[in-house]
């Protein structure tokens, strides 16, 4: 047994653009290009970035829920890239996701007890009355009641909903689960909440996750080590607090904009010109040369690899660990959003 | 900063008729906005920020009514310095519509729905000028300062004399301008539009004006948005979660720029938002709201070191922080109540810890426990 649950090589999720009367490709996004990726067991693998950036495409694909367009899927050093029917439904046994909007992942005509009874039945697991206790001990895992078990979506909150949906995701005793933006729709309060039951059944379970999230302060919380994914390329790698320890400086950029609620930190941020660029024709080169202040002409012409620069944290950047984020270079973020605005 | 106040909430009550019963939105809302602040409105989903906003717009539609309480609205002349007072909860509609967008306005959550998909950026911010501004002077200074552009090109003596004539005739008519043509205001407002994008820092206003809404990213839009409300120097600026759909690095952006206008145009502005995080990079006052009423309101710093509700402390600590390792997140019990049936008495008491049988029974009253920091509680947390 090796430690490793999931290994992706090389991942590329492309979608293609249709134009013109024919419907004629035209071109392509690329939405996660050349991901290569290791969760080990027990692990959390958080993953961030800004809209668009691949995150969920690259959750997704990992999962099979969609075709990679090349690269390769390792699942307990499994190849699965290629299985299909009943082996691909085995495996799958193995991995679940929770989506982002429990609403839309409950179907409204559907009982409690049937939703998260269905991977059961359809499995082959369990029905009848087996099946309902399952449930009701699942149910009861996240907090719910046997008084829940007949009742339909709407009649819930939409915290407890999410609750359902990870009961659901539980049932089969997965080793995996993707957690694809799961607290962004609750409040604060239920967030809280939610965030300590998946620890909790972690621990439990004995779960691998891979936390998708654009919340940098949630993640950070949820996970034992950080990708910092950006235009479908993962730029930064980390096992350490990247609050403290940031190599790429996307990453530097994009923790220093996160609002902190506490006034002593405030006003700090480093704000970084322009907006992510389109993923159809992705800058070539090094993707974030446009938006950083340290790009130098390597950076237009060479695509930096994700290279180790010591106990694991990886970094896409030519020049890791050459950079002073110090008080000049914040100087300099200004100037250089002070430049794109005039 | 002035003690003079711009904005006084009192006791508001907005209830929405609705066929599963009544739901109290808002049970006797207080809030204060002094000139200049900038104010953070925060709470959970329904706790009533977005309807506190609206009423004080008057957007309540039905089934929701504003069914008592008072707004009251400390508007100052622009000219005579005069303070004036208005009620805003008993106003006309018509006395409204001189308010809405002209005096107070209002910024919204999603920049793709809000700008009008078919019409120009730059029209539809020129609509707000020219139909709240008087524009007779600004057109006459257009004209003469197109004329003075003609004259600096001008070749012969002739043509000279003439455009001059021209430009003290129109200077003459500054001290009492008369009424201008539709072409020319229409022409002048759009000047103002670009001036007004390039006081958002808009990239290449000139071009924007023309442009389409789909044609700008969320942040350009949301830019382009402010503009329009800031375009007739609104007193109160409202900004209803207007970050919540931007990105990060982009939501740092916008939020440098209301910081910048704010000491750049002296408007006061009202910050409603769920992230404590925004409200500790922009505020100055907090508000804080929990299912339909004040619970309380201090300056930022204060809510920070020492929050006086049990509500405000659970909420503040059960945020995960980026800047601190926690193995778990201290939660508060429970869910938000619901606004048909809310609980008796203190609203949160289902949900506190410190409740005891007269948070049950009684509301507790928005009061000022230390200077400068209101809380309504029983048992306020005392260090």
């Amino acid at each position: 047994m090796s430690e490793l649950l999931i290994r992706t090589e090389d991942l590329k999720k492309h979608f293609p653009l249709t134009g013109g009367v024919f419907r004629k490709v035209i071109g392509k996004v690329h939405a996660v290009d050349g991901v290569n990726l290791e969760i080990k067991k027990g692990e959390t693998l958080g993953v961030v970035g800004e809209s668009g950036c691949g995150k969920t495409t690259l959750g997704r694909t990992i999962l099979r829920l969609m075709e990679p367009t090349s690269g390769k899927i390792y699942f307990d050093e499994e190849d699965i890239t290629e299985l299909k029917g009943r082996a691909l439904r085995k495996v799958r046994f193995n991995m679940q996701i929770v989506f982002q909007d429990p609403m839309a992942s409950l179907d409204p005509r559907v009982t409690i007890k049937n939703s998260i009874g269905e991977p059961l039945v359809v499995n082959g697991v369990a029905k009848g009355r087996k099946m309902r206790d399952m449930v009701l001990s699942l149910l009861e895992k996240v907090g719910l009641t046997e008084a829940h078990l007949n009742r339909f979506p709407h009649e819930f909150s939409g915290g407890q909903r999410q609750r359902i949906c990870i009961a659901r995701a539980l049932a089969l005793n997965p080793k995996f689960v993707v957690m694809d933006e799961p607290t962004s729709s609750t409040d604060v309060s239920v967030q809280a909440q939610t965030l300590n039951l998946m620890k909790d059944l972690q621990e439990e379970f004995d779960l691998t996750y891979m936390f998708i999230s654009h919340n940098l302060s949630v993640v950070k919380h949820m996970s034992d080590s950080l990708a910092v994914m950006y235009l479908g390329k993962i730029v930064e790698k980390t096992p350490y607090d990247i609050f403290r320890k940031s190599l790429h400086p996307y990453t530097f950029a994009l923790v220093s904009a996160v609002p902190i609620p506490d006034p002593e930190f405030s006003g700090r941020a480093v704000i970084l010109a322009g907006e992510v660029p389109s993923p159809i024709n992705p800058p070539p080169g090094c993707r974030f040369y446009p938006r950083c202040i340290f790009a130098q002409n390597v950076c237009k012409m060479e695509e930096p690899p994700l290279r180790d620069v010591g106990g694991g944290h990886l970094v896409a950047c030519h020049f890791a660990g050459e950079l002073d984020f110090g008080a000049s270079a914040q100087q300099e973020y200004a100037d250089s959003f002070g430049d794109s605005i005039a | 900063m002035s003690d003079e106040l711009v904005l006084h909430v009192k006791d508001l009550y907005v209830n929405f008729y609705t066929y599963e019963g009544i739901v109290k939105a808002l049970d006797g809302v207080e809030m204060f906005l002094r000139r200049g602040d900038t104010m953070g409105v925060v709470g959970e989903t329904g706790c009533g920020k977005s309807v506190t906003a609206k009423s004080i717009l008057r957007l309540i539609e039905a089934p929701g009514r504003l069914d008592d309480g008072q707004i009251l609205f400390f508007d100052q002349d622009f000219e005579t310095k005069e303070t004036i007072e208005l009620d805003l909860a008993k106003l006309e509609l018509e006395e409204m519509l001189e308010i809405r967008g002209n005096r107070i306005s209002i910024v919204f959550q999603d920049p793709a729905t809000y700008p009008n998909p078919v019409f120009r950026i730059g029209d539809q911010i020129a609509e707000v000028i020219e139909l709240h501004q008087n524009l007779a002077m600004d057109v006459l200074y257009m004209k003469i300062a197109k004329l003075e552009l003609t004259l600096s090109e001008a070749t012969s003596d002739e043509n000279r004399a003439e455009i001059e004539g021209k430009i003290s005739y129109y200077r003459q008519q500054l001290d009492d301008p008369p009424e201008p043509d539709k072409k020319s205001m229409r022409e002048a407002a759009k000047l103002k539009a670009i001036e007004m994008l390039r006081l958002v820092r808009m990239p290449a206003p000139e071009q924007v004006v023309n442009q389409y809404p789909h044609e700008l990213s969320g942040g350009m839009r949301q830019r382009a948005l402010i503009a329009m409300s800031l375009a007739c120097n609104p007193s109160i600026l409202i900004c209803d979660e207007a970050t919540t759909a931007l990105d990060v690095t982009v939501q740092a952006q916008v939020l440098l720029l209301l910081n910048q206008l704010k000491a750049e145009i002296g408007t006061s502005i009202i910050v409603i938002t769920h992230d404590m995080g925004v409200v500790a990079e922009t505020c100055n006052w907090v508000n804080v709201m929990y299912a339909g009423t004040t619970v309380e309101s201090c300056a930022t710093e204060e809510i920070f070191a020492k929050p006086l509700h049990p509500y405000t402390a659970g909420l503040l600590i059960a945020v995960p922080k980026l800047h601190e390792v926690k193995d778990r997140l201290p939660q508060i019990r429970g869910t938000v109540p619901n606004l048909i049936t809310p609980p008796t008495g203190c609203r949160f008491h289902p949900r506190c810890d410190y409740a005891t049988s007269v948070c049950k029974e009684k509301k507790p009253l928005l009061e000022e426990l230390e200077p400068g920091h209101w809380v309504a509680c029983h048992h306020p947390l005392r260090s």
